[in-house]
């Protein structure tokens, strides 16, 4: 699928953007196990890296990261670049070409996206100067978030290919458009 | 040629991104965009709170289901100690009505702040913290409820934690658990000490207790000190002695402190509006 960020697309991300935000801090953070809630945000990046590739998933990625980092206390920007870095991972190495794949795969991708992003924000955290945040229940982490991850990711990657499915049909449109002047 | 002029834009992309978050990220850090962010991310979390309100109400049994499954034996086991605690909580409760009245005297005589002598304003946890690497927690009031960063947080038992960002509605408040958070506390012999988080569920450490400071007996109360300047006022229970260990030919003893205050599944604390002495 084409990674390709129209208006029409923007549009849907930002819907997409305000049901995962009403999502995770409404929801996800009450339905706990182990003090540790799945992380909605990181599925996003991945999801958008899947279906859109490296470079309109970074770019999803980066904005997803700046929302959450509007709800956390860790400083601001390092969620987005941990989302950048994840999503372009993941776009570089999984990709679905045009969007579709085994269910298995994107579980699997979704699974250790968020083992290595979950890592990747605690590193970068460290990095930052936020070493108390390796002291966190990390083993509990990794697992509930994965989990809970690659439980979420076929519904994920379908609702990102439902936005990115606006510019492959704007695109389709301007051809017409174009052939019918011609 | 195309695929070598994408690979480009894709790295091109990327280094700006980057660029851009470690700009946001040295923002935050510095200078006065730091308070602009503050302000940012205090008007987000006011507007997300009425869903979060309406949802915590739905869902908080969710919560508790998943949290009770996980945790069945614990919750049996901790339904048998509260019992048998209530019951003593109850005669220990008649008893310390004399002494608490000695307490406030001589609190009173050494001008120190206590609690009682301090406002508060009841709140709804309304949710946990939004990353799992955090331990804070929201509540349903704000600056306007006169909830300000800094005051500290009780539950019935004791301290929970601190208010470190107030938004108009909403605040998040740190609890003492977290690693940063430090408090200024008094042993049962008077030794001034420093209760340091280490982690949730895990206990807490008191740093500076000098070797020559009598040893205190495991279960002893330990509140705050309310020292001038100290960021809590005089007198919050805040763990109760577990171990002491000797650290022979070491200055300072190795002692470590249970939470008097139960730090998860929150519903409703106490801001206590009270700011240290500037």
């Amino acid at each position: 699928m084409a990674g390709v960020l129209t208006l029409r697309t923007w549009r849907r991300l930002f819907i997409v953007g305000v049901v995962i935000v009403v999502v995770q801090v409404g929801l996800l953070q009450q339905v706990t196990l182990a003090n540790v809630h799945p992380d909605a945000f990181l599925l996003v990046a991945i999801c958008a890296g899947l279906v859109a590739g490296p470079q309109a998933g970074a770019v999803v990625g980066f904005v997803t990261g700046l929302v959450a980092d509007l709800f956390v206390v860790t400083p601001y920007g390092l969620s987005a670049l941990c989302y950048v870095l994840v999503a372009f991972t993941v776009g570089q190495t999984a990709a679905l070409p045009g969007g579709r794949a085994p269910h298995l795969f994107k579980v699997a991708t979704a699974f250790l996206g968020s083992i290595g992003g979950t890592l990747l924000y605690l590193g970068l955290a460290i990095l930052v100067g936020q070493p108390h945040l390796a002291r966190a229940q990390l083993v509990d982490v990794l697992a509930v978030v994965s989990v809970a991850n690659a439980v979420l990711a076929v519904p994920g990657v379908a609702v990102m290919r439902w936005a990115f499915s606006a510019s492959a049909q704007q695109s389709r449109e301007l051809a017409t458009a174009g052939v019918s002047r011609g | 040629m195309a695929t070598a002029r994408r690979n480009t834009s894709q790295r091109l992309t990327l280094v700006i991104l980057i660029l851009a978050s470690i700009t946001a990220i040295t923002l935050d850090y510095r200078g006065p965009a730091s308070q602009a962010l503050t302000s940012v991310r205090n008007v987000a979390r006011d507007a997300v709170a009425p869903v979060q309100r309406v949802l915590s109400e739905v869902f908080q049994p969710v919560g508790d289901f998943f949290a009770g499954a996980v945790n069945y034996g614990a919750v049996q086991a901790d339904n048998a100690e509260l019992r048998s605690q209530l019951g003593n909580l109850r005669r220990l409760a008649l008893e310390n009505q004399n002494a608490e009245q000695q307490l406030q005297q001589l609190l009173t005589v050494l001008k120190l702040p206590f609690l009682q002598n301090s406002t508060d304003v009841v709140a709804n946890v309304i949710s946990g913290p939004s990353s799992n690497f955090e331990l804070t927690f929201e509540i349903d009031r704000g600056t306007a409820d006169g909830v300000g960063s800094g005051m500290p947080v009780v539950s019935g038992a004791g301290l929970v934690g601190t208010v470190v960002s107030a938004g108009r509605s909403t605040s998040v408040v740190r609890l003492i658990t977290d690693p940063r958070s430090r408090v200024g506390v008094r042993l049962p012999d008077g030794t001034i000490a420093v209760a340091n988080g280490q982690g949730l569920g895990n206990l807490l450490t008191l740093s500076d207790v000098p070797a020559s400071a009598s040893v205190p007996r495991k279960g002893q109360l330990v509140v705050t000190s309310g020292l001038q300047g100290a960021a809590f006022p005089a007198g919050i229970p805040v763990g109760t002695v577990s171990s002491v260990k000797d650290r022979g030919g070491s200055l300072t003893q190795q002692i470590t402190m249970k939470p008097v205050a139960q730090l998860t599944g929150l519903q409703y604390v106490a801001v206590v509006q009270w700011l240290p002495a500037a």
